[in-house]
């Protein structure tokens, strides 16, 4: 009924580097977006224009959000924040258009024709997500060790609070720093993934019943629009998410040289009191 | 029709047994929150799309199992 590839497919390749159509999808997210900040750096003003307000609302948005949440070194990590959510955005939107993932090569693979398409969804190939887990996983490493220097550190990360715990929450600890890269990532590629099968699969369902009822022409499109919401929504996730983990690998060293001022780093009340106990 | 198409629906359908009820909970929680003090939801907002997407990782997983039983095996 459906054809799905999990695997990125290969268009071509230049000595060993080969092309894949994701590859092809991540690179025309960039240069769109590259064309933009171009266009609109230019002709900025003061008093934005219609255009411009609308590129700003998102980046205005985000940074409102890593400022109110993001501690005092909120500065050194948001243009990475918005780099990533601009990014995801972009993708996942542009992989919505039409002719993305159904032009392309016809080729015969045992016995059935299949289409390869030009152009894939750039997170539709776990690639793109790990290796945007991995720049969050480095980037969140290195503010841990520049707030905790290297053995403050080792010492958080491999001993535990009462020392004889240490063999059993040692390797919890590992563990979960590490889920979080494939949890990152997975998480991005397993939603962009299943919508686009979701869309192949509904637009298969209703075309095939097109003769008795039109709905192939309304029900597609709702889905579209439910990808449209779940592409801002997972950019906005990975975004977060990374912030989130930044501003806890900086936190854990507040926590014992400012026990005393408490006053103005609100998000941090939360969780003061739950280390103490612990 | 082999046991592969099998495996992946219970995958599917098991493993969205969890999200969905972790998800109710989550959502329903910052529903209450927000109705008892409606100018909190701004900063409930951030917090809650975190749980959910924390949550909702779980059922990606067995998303992500059974589309690789359908397809890759």
């Amino acid at each position: 009924m459906v054809h799905v590839e999990i695997k990125a497919e290969e268009l071509f390749s230049i000595g060993p580097l080969i092309v894949t159509n994701s590859m092809v999808g991540a690179v025309l997210a960039s240069v769109v977006l590259l064309l933009i900040a171009r266009w609109f750096t230019r002709r900025s003003g003061i008093v934005p224009s219609r255009g411009q307000s609308a590129i700003e609302l998102p980046i205005e948005f985000l940074a409102g959000v890593v400022r109110g949440t993001g501690g005092k070194r909120w500065r050194q990590f948001a243009p990475l924040i918005l780099g990533i959510f601009l990014f995801v955005l972009t993708a996942n939107w542009l992989s919505l258009l039409p002719g993305v993932g159904t032009i392309g090569f016809a080729e015969e693979v045992e016995g059935k024709q299949i289409i390869v398409p030009f152009v894939r969804a750039g997170a539709a190939d776990l690639n793109f997500t790990l290796g945007l887990a991995l720049i969050s996983f480095v980037t969140f490493i290195a503010f841990g060790l520049r707030a905790n220097g290297v053995r403050g550190y080792l010492k958080e990360l491999l001993i535990a609070e009462p020392a004889y715990m240490t063999p059993l929450l040692t390797p919890i600890h590992l563990i979960s720093e590490l889920s979080r890269v494939i949890s990152l990532s997975m998480r991005l590629f397993g939603n962009v993934f299943a919508g686009e099968v979701l869309l192949a699969t509904m637009l298969a369902l209703t075309t095939a019943t097109v003769f008795i009822l039109p709905l192939a022409f309304v029900i597609p499109g709702v889905f579209i629009g439910l990808e449209l919401l779940f592409g801002l929504v997972q950019a906005l996730v990975f975004a977060l998410l990374t912030m989130t983990y930044i501003t806890l690998a900086i936190a854990e060293h507040r926590e014992h040289e400012s026990a005393d001022d408490h006053s103005g780093e609100a998000p941090e009340t939360g969780t003061a009191p739950a280390h103490g106990a612990a | 029709m082999d046991l592969h198409q099998l495996a992946a629906g219970l995958a599917m359908g098991l493993g969205g047994i969890g999200p969905g009820i972790g998800l109710g909970i989550g959502f329903s929680k910052a529903m209450e929150a927000i109705g008892r003090n409606p100018e909190a939801s701004g900063t409930i907002f951030v917090p809650y799309i975190l749980g959910l997407a924390l949550t909702e990782a779980i059922g990606i997983y067995a998303l992500v199992v059974s589309l690789i039983i359908l397809f890759a095996s």
